[in-house]
């Protein structure tokens, strides 16, 4: 569901006890009053909103004993993608409390969906989990993050309403937006592209790059917000159907390692991944440059997006992404093991070792431009 | 199998991809209407290197792997053709795995190069 007021197709659903995960940040907001009001007549709620960014299983898991007492039918994931995962996880194991969150795998029949139901309601724009059957796992001992996915924790709903995201700070609006374009970008150069992730992917591009800096400027237009708002989501349709690559693999290791906020972090390495890749898709990166708006369009698509993350303010460096070089420098083997790791190097479209992570890690931190 | 044994290990790229994985896997080709026994490729796999290497019809021959990658004939033809992608091929049910999908999904870059060196052996179907 999307649009204007989409949230009111809450009241239409059969919901009698209703879990509403959501964030710190939302909690002292009225967007879990917005979500309450669109309930049905009758319904119960509760709010779990302890949630902070990018939250360890520990910190998820503590949550469990409040969920099973209150016993819902319906979670109702509201927030960016670290609510929206932890409500994924949450669900699971409710649904399953024999179940380790590692089988949380394609492989593996989970039987979800027995006892509750799961909407996601995204106040960014943004990760795309709301249409995506994975959720993203923090391990704080092993400063790794696992990529767990099962069709099971896809939610039944994504109800998409530019209110959610119309108060979104600066910081969140450029962070998510770029997440969403490193979503559209790897879906499209994937190796396991196809029919409907290019016509997702094309089309998010569209309309994110269409509207994001617009956003920016006037970030209370709700036009230009519901815009990027559905191309977020359209950006992760179309990665859940041909997988992210590279950017994302060097991502989640520099997420994992040093807490950058997971925009912010992709943003850093997608023109460089772009650049590396460009031989091996020429035509499908050509492709893309085409959308992009002409006054920040460059001869090359690499060029292109770094014109693209400039003009919403993105950090285009380590320094400016807030990481010590020193301290970068010390970490970089086990940035380069941490990324090998992701699934993201064999959906990218051109194979990379341990000296080509090293070296796209290297270059994304300097002030080089790819 | 002792050329395949060769051809990984002379395989860089496997070799740094797999440099942290420990743990045996077990192939298994499915009989099919392309194929009328079953067969099994046993590979002791340890830090990028392959320590050993068996081949048997009879599953109870080889010692008991961590792993088991199953699939029809049909589809290992078309796996080492590189018309099916070894980890896709699980998503799509072409393939089965018993073994923790969660480390197989950290080596996957790995299962890749092991895939690719088969295309190095000569091979008749």
């Amino acid at each position: 569901m999307f649009g204007e007021d989409s949230v009111s197709y809450l009241s239409t659903l059969d919901i009698k006890k209703a879990a509403i995960i959501t964030d710190r940040n939302l909690l002292r907001t009225e967007i879990p009053g917005l979500v309450k009001k669109a309930l049905p007549e009758g319904a119960d709620s509760m709010v779990l909103g302890d949630i902070s960014e990018e939250p360890p299983l520990s910190e998820m898991t503590a949550h469990l004993s409040r969920i099973n007492d209150f016993a819902p039918d319906w979670f109702l994931a509201v927030g960016g993608g670290s609510a929206m995962d932890t409500a994924k996880i949450l669900f699971a194991l409710h649904e399953r409390p024999d179940l380790s969150v590692y089988d949380i795998t394609p492989l593996v029949k989970l039987g979800l969906g027995k006892k509750s139901r799961l909407v996601a309601i995204p106040t960014t724009s943004g990760t795309g989990s709301e249409c995506t059957w994975a959720a993203m796992l923090t391990v704080e001992d092993e400063k790794r993050k696992h990529e767990l996915a099962s069709p099971e924790i896809m939610p039944r709903y994504a109800i998409l309403d530019p209110a959610f995201v119309v108060s979104l700070p600066p910081e969140q609006t450029r962070n998510t937006a770029s997440d969403a374009i490193a979503h559209s970008v790897e879906a499209y150069g994937s190796s396991w592209h196809n029919a409907f992730s290019d016509a997702m992917a094309e089309k998010a591009l569209e309309l994110i790059l269409g509207g994001i800096t617009g956003v920016m400027g006037d970030p209370k237009n709700l036009e230009l917000r519901n815009q990027v708002h559905v191309g977020a989501s359209m950006a992760g349709l179309a990665f859940s159907n041909s997988q992210i690559g590279l950017v994302h693999a060097l991502g989640h290791a520099l997420g994992a390692q040093f807490k950058t906020p997971h925009g912010k972090a992709v943003a850093l390495f997608l023109p460089h991944v772009v650049a590396y890749n460009y031989d091996a898709c020429p035509e499908r990166y050509d492709r893309l440059n085409r959308i992009v708006p002409e006054q920040l369009r460059e001869a090359s698509f690499s060029e292109s997006l770094e014109n693209i993350l400039e003009a919403i303010g993105q950090a285009r460096n380590g320094i400016e992404a807030g990481i010590a070089e020193a301290e970068y420098e010390a970490n970089l083997d086990n940035l380069v093991e941490l990324a090998s790791e992701s699934t993201g190097m064999v959906t990218n479209p051109k194979d990379a070792g341990s000296p080509e992570l090293r070296s796209l890690f290297m270059r994304a931190f300097s002030e080089e431009r790819p | 199998m002792t050329a395949y044994m060769e051809k990984l290990n002379s395989n860089a790229a496997y070799e740094d991809a797999g440099r942290n994985w420990e743990g045996a896997m077990t192939f298994m080709v499915q009989k099919d209407a392309a194929f009328d026994r079953d067969g099994y490729i046993y590979l002791d796999l340890y830090h990028g290197k392959c320590r050993d290497a068996k081949f048997s019809l009879v599953e109870t021959d080889l010692p008991t792997p961590e792993f088991k990658y199953s699939g029809p004939y049909t589809n290992w033809r078309k796996l080492i053709n590189k018309e099916i992608d070894p980890i896709q091929g699980l998503l799509t049910g072409k393939f089965k795995l018993q073994g923790s999908m969660m480390k197989v999904m950290r080596f996957t870059k790995a299962a890749k190069e092991m895939v690719n060196t088969t295309a190095l052996v000569q091979t008749e179907f």
